[in-house]
């Protein structure tokens, strides 16, 4: 089993990866589909045996994370007309390079960490740091507000993949209360873009910089 | 009464009135049932709280989900004595925009909902007994806040929105992980679907795994710190505090912040039971606190926007409380009794700022001068909150603080007493500077702004009630506060 | 003596893999292609022919296309090959293997710029640039494999390799596979990164530097390109079919399937993608040292 946890989380690791090297905002929302769809199988592999409760968690992952999400905001970037380009403030190499070196980094701190549990060895933990860095650094260094929504997403699954692999029984309220508040969120920030982009003309989060001091 | 009765009613009646909201046809009515409403739900709340501190014991319920206890009770208490305030104030501060035709039927149904719904989730937040759930609550008061910062759309307050909405959301999602890790530190302890259970984790701290404890509080103390206002942390607060309309700067401060920092009390017990970490977590909340004390004394020393000034004297508060919570044993009750007051002066300065502002038609402190002759309700009220809020003497908060001071020096911690005092100290002074700037001189506008009853009697009573506390502190008061400190410091599970 | 196996089949067998190549990309075209022997027709013809050199030119450019030949002949040397040791071997010398190419490219482009022609400034300079960027993708998917062996020489890693590794280290395995595949095609100036039968100089990168080489010197350079695809063919080959018998002829049947098979495939890639534009190279050779890397960070927990 925990060969196959392995494998998704390396799965995982290369979406963010990818996602920090994509120029396209249409292909970033892509990969993060990807990447919630990988991440609803988490639970299933996690867990013992098949049950009910996990199917619905993992059907809810799926349609929430792999085709809601999207959806959402690919109609987020269609009413606000948001061209397509990225715009980083940092390279799309050098943002891969940094991804690069948060996995180092993350691998190491985790070793500092060792889980207890039947899950001490999988990559739970590491990808989960990775995914919170790589997620906040997409929300640092690119420009466009829909970028933000993607960073927090991406932290938000980071913390996800841990919490799958190992908490498994959670009681499912809870679970669906997590999904609930992050799809929400989601849905809000869209919105948010919306009337954003209606008052300032663009999207560019540099220019949101009246209020300071 | 029956238990989950209680429980279920302190959460339906705000979705009640959410949805009633929803359904209404005019402004006026919905900030009628804005003020009812939440006046019954204060009724409930408090009767549920008093019920608490006077017997001195917890309600669990059954199922083990609900839990009000003496800490829940006590900040339950504060919050329904905000909110009460804050919705009867509302409906003054809205009458103008009313009457103007300003606030469209469309924006008064969604503050309505969204305030109520807010409600709703901070209730749930203190309830719970469930640290899964308590996630899912503070989560769901950013959401249903985002929009009540702009009520009024302008690109400023859509700016102040879309940053409290970004740094509060992923900052609320570390406190997540943090939850996920205490979590995995209860593997092989307790069977994981107890896992997440106050009760059951406070009675089993010292066989959790540390590592994972520690590790799990850093991210909840940036987490839920975030949400709370702790410096480096705050910067979305100001912004935020100073677009949103007055109710809701008010509520943000005088509630929200606490229901954040709350989140990080329910888990210093659990910190302090763990195996050879006493002092670790608390400590660090020093640390933070007193950082944010010394942030928002530079900020408020060179402020030019009175409710921008604020929102950091919130930052400040904040950070004596977490002081205060840092030094434990007297200091958390200081903390406690200091969380009370603040949260009265903060939402008398707010509604004061805000009609002040509104009669000013602006927030600028240069431009508003003699307040006190062109505003005299609301000008007094703005007086008197800062002058407690800056902790002069006679008022309940130079009590307080006085108080964290005292345990500061009991405990020997002679550099949190002195950066304590030196922040406060400046604060003092950048204050009191702008406040005499605003309250004398001659003002710009010969127009003098008309109060009714209802906002004098909410300038007067707060302004009383933090005399009264100042002076004498009712036996009833001390023991609910001793009693919270004691859920704090694990004594009382 | 069985050492000397593999580097015979390599100097005997290296154009074949170049017609296979052909033969697969003109199957996929429809047409009936060269003959699979074409390289060595070629070869042939050009030893045959006399060479003429610029007045420009010095001792570097008659010396390119020899260490071309020189350096893969050694590499080949350091590699195991289905389950037979390589004739050298010591600790460390997979750093001697990724650097002799080093030294190949080096002499080569210092030999394209011995003529001074514009163009081959230009190959040179984007040669230079993209194996700057293949080269830590190679070194880290080798380290990654030293890692997961506990092997520092070439024949030791491919020796230890067991199909059970696959079984337990499937990830890392995959990522070190997929780093190297993509190093493999850059370093043998393949589609996607560089087209070996364009003839628009502005887009070429290998081929427009020996334009100016004939005759046997640039015979030498076309057998010198085919064992350089042979000894990186071999190290992917040895990693994803690590299967070793006791007995010699049944792994050089698998490991001679397995080069062939690579061969195919790159007919296939060559068949059904199209170069990509020369600004995209640079992403794809940092994400096959994203892959390498990754593969090395999984093992080194």
């Amino acid at each position: 089993m925990s060969s196959w946890i392995d494998g998704v989380m390396v799965v995982l690791i290369l979406t963010n990866l990818a996602l920090l090297g994509t120029s396209r905002i249409t292909v970033c929302i892509r990969i993060i589909a990807l990447q919630g769809v990988v991440l609803g199988t988490l639970p299933m592999l996690a867990g013992e045996e098949v049950t009910l409760r996990l199917a619905l968690l993992t059907t809810a992952t799926v349609l929430l994370k792999g085709v809601v999400f999207p959806w959402l905001l690919l109609r987020a970037m269609r009413k606000a007309e948001i061209q397509r380009e990225v715009e980083p403030y940092v390279g799309y190499i050098l943002s891969v390079m940094v991804g690069l070196l948060s996995l180092g980094g993350s691998v190491w701190l985790a070793q500092g960490l060792p889980l207890p549990g039947p899950m001490a060895g999988t990559l739970a933990l590491p990808v989960a740091l990775f995914m919170i860095f790589v997620g906040l650094f997409t929300i640092c260094s690119r420009r466009k507000a829909i970028s933000q929504i993607l960073g927090y997403i991406v932290v938000e699954n980071g913390m996800y993949a841990f919490g799958a692999v190992i908490l498994d029984e959670v009681p499912t309220l809870v679970e669906l209360g997590v999904l609930l508040d992050v799809f929400v969120a989601v849905f809000v920030m869209g919105v948010a873009i919306y009337h954003i982009r209606r008052e300032f003309d663009h999207m560019d989060v540099d220019q949101l910089d009246t209020l300071k001091g | 009464m029956n238990e989950m009765a209680i429980f279920w009613l302190l959460l339906l009646l705000p979705t009640a009135c959410a949805g009633l909201c929803l359904l209404l046809r005019s402004p006026q009515a919905i900030m009628r049932v804005v003020g009812a409403g939440a006046l019954c739900q204060g009724a409930v709340g408090a009767a549920a709280a008093l019920k608490v501190l006077r017997g001195g014991q917890a309600i669990l319920s059954s199922n083990g989900w609900f839990n009000l206890d003496a800490l829940s009770a006590f900040h339950l208490l504060v919050m329904m004595i905000v909110f009460s305030l804050s919705s009867l104030f509302a409906w003054g501060y809205f009458h103008e925009e009313m009457s103007e035709g300003q606030l469209r039927l469309r924006l008064a149904r969604r503050f309505g909902a969204l305030w109520f719904g807010s409600m709703a989730a901070m209730t749930l937040v203190l309830i719970s007994n469930n640290l899964g759930i308590l996630w899912v609550g503070i989560e769901a008061t950013t959401l249903l806040t985002a929009f009540l910062i702009c009520i009024h759309r302008t690109a400023a307050s859509l700016e102040a929105m879309w940053k409290y909405l970004i740094i509060c959301s992923v900052g609320v999602a570390f406190a997540f992980m943090g939850t996920l890790l205490v979590a995995a530190s209860t593997a092989g302890v307790l069977p994981s679907d107890e896992a997440l259970l106050w009760t059951r984790l406070v009675a089993s701290a010292g066989q959790l795994n540390p590592m994972m404890l520690k590790a799990g509080f850093l991210f909840l103390l940036v987490g839920y710190g975030t949400k709370a206002g702790l410096a480096p942390m705050h910067t979305w607060l100001p912004d935020a505090h100073s677009q949103a309309p007055a109710p809701v700067s008010a509520m943000f401060s005088g509630f929200l912040l606490n229901s954040s920092l709350y989140c990080i009390l329910r888990y210093l017990p659990i910190m302090e039971g763990g195996a050879g970490m006493a002092g670790w977590g608390p400590r660090l909340l020093l640390l933070f606190g007193l950082v944010s004390i010394l942030v928002a004394a530079v900020f408020i020393y060179f402020q030019r926007d009175v409710k921008r000034l604020l929102a950091y004297s919130t930052v400040e508060h904040i950070g004596i409380m977490a002081v205060g919570v840092g030094l434990g044993g007297a200091g958390a009750a200081a903390a406690m009794f200091h969380m009370l007051n603040h949260s009265i002066a903060k939402s008398l300065t707010f509604f004061g700022a805000g009609r002040v502002g509104q009669h000013y038609e602006t927030h600028e402190i240069g431009k508003i001068q003699g307040m006190l002759r062109s505003c005299p309700a609301w000008g007094a009220g703005l007086f008197a909150g800062v002058l407690a809020l800056i902790g002069a003497a006679p008022f309940a908060i130079f009590m307080s603080e006085f108080q964290v001071l005292k345990a500061a020096a009991g405990s020997h911690s002679w550099w949190t007493l002195g950066l304590f005092l030196g922040g406060a100290g400046m604060v003092f002074m950048g204050a009191l500077r702008h406040l005499i700037a605003m309250a004398w001189g001659d003002p710009s506008i010969t127009r003098v702004q008309r109060t009714g009853w209802l906002e004098g009697a909410i300038v007067v009573v707060p302004c009383l009630a933090l005399l009264a506390l100042g002076i004498w502190m009712p036996q009833g008061l001390q023991d609910a506060v001793r009693q919270a400190a004691a859920v704090i410091a694990g004594g009382k599970p | 003596m069985n050492s000397l196996i593999h580097p015979l089949l390599a100097l005997l067998l290296a154009p074949l893999l170049l017609g296979i190549i052909n033969r697969t990309k003109a199957l996929f075209a429809g047409r009936t292609g060269q003959p699979l022997l074409q390289a060595y027709f070629d070869l042939a013809k050009l030893l045959r022919k006399g060479a003429v050199y610029s007045e420009t030119t010095t001792w570097v450019f008659r010396a390119g296309p020899i260490v071309g030949v020189a350096a893969p002949v050694v590499a080949i040397a350091l590699i195991p090959f289905g389950g037979i040791p390589a004739l050298l071997n010591f600790p460390g010398d997979l750093i001697l293997f990724a650097y002799l190419f080093g030294l190949m490219r080096f002499m080569t482009v210092a030999a394209a710029l011995d003529t001074g022609s514009a163009f081959e400034g230009m190959g040179a300079s984007r040669e230079v640039q993209f194996s700057a960027l293949a080269e830590p993708a190679l070194l880290l998917g080798l380290a990654a494999l030293a890692r997961l062996t506990g092997d520092l020489s070439l024949s030791g890693i491919l020796g230890s390799l067991t199909p059970q590794d696959w079984a337990h280290a499937a990830p890392a395995l995959a990522l070190v596979t997929a780093g190297l595949l993509v190093v493999y095609l850059a370093e043998n100036s393949r589609i996607p990164v560089d087209d070996p039968n364009t003839h628009l100089e502005l887009t070429m990168i290998h081929e427009v530097m020996v334009l100016d080489h004939g005759g046997p010197d640039f015979g030498l350079i076309l057998y010198g390109a085919s064992l350089k695809l042979w000894a990186l063919g071999a190290i992917l080959t040895g990693v994803v079919l690590p299967f070793h018998d006791e007995r010699l002829w049944p792994g050089i049947v698998i490991a001679l399937g397995g080069m062939f098979g690579l061969a195919v495939f790159v007919g296939v890639v060559e068949s059904s993608m199209a170069r990509l534009r020369l600004l995209r190279v640079p992403q794809l050779l940092v994400a096959a040292m994203v892959l390498s890397a990754l593969a090395l960070v999984l093992l080194m927990r």
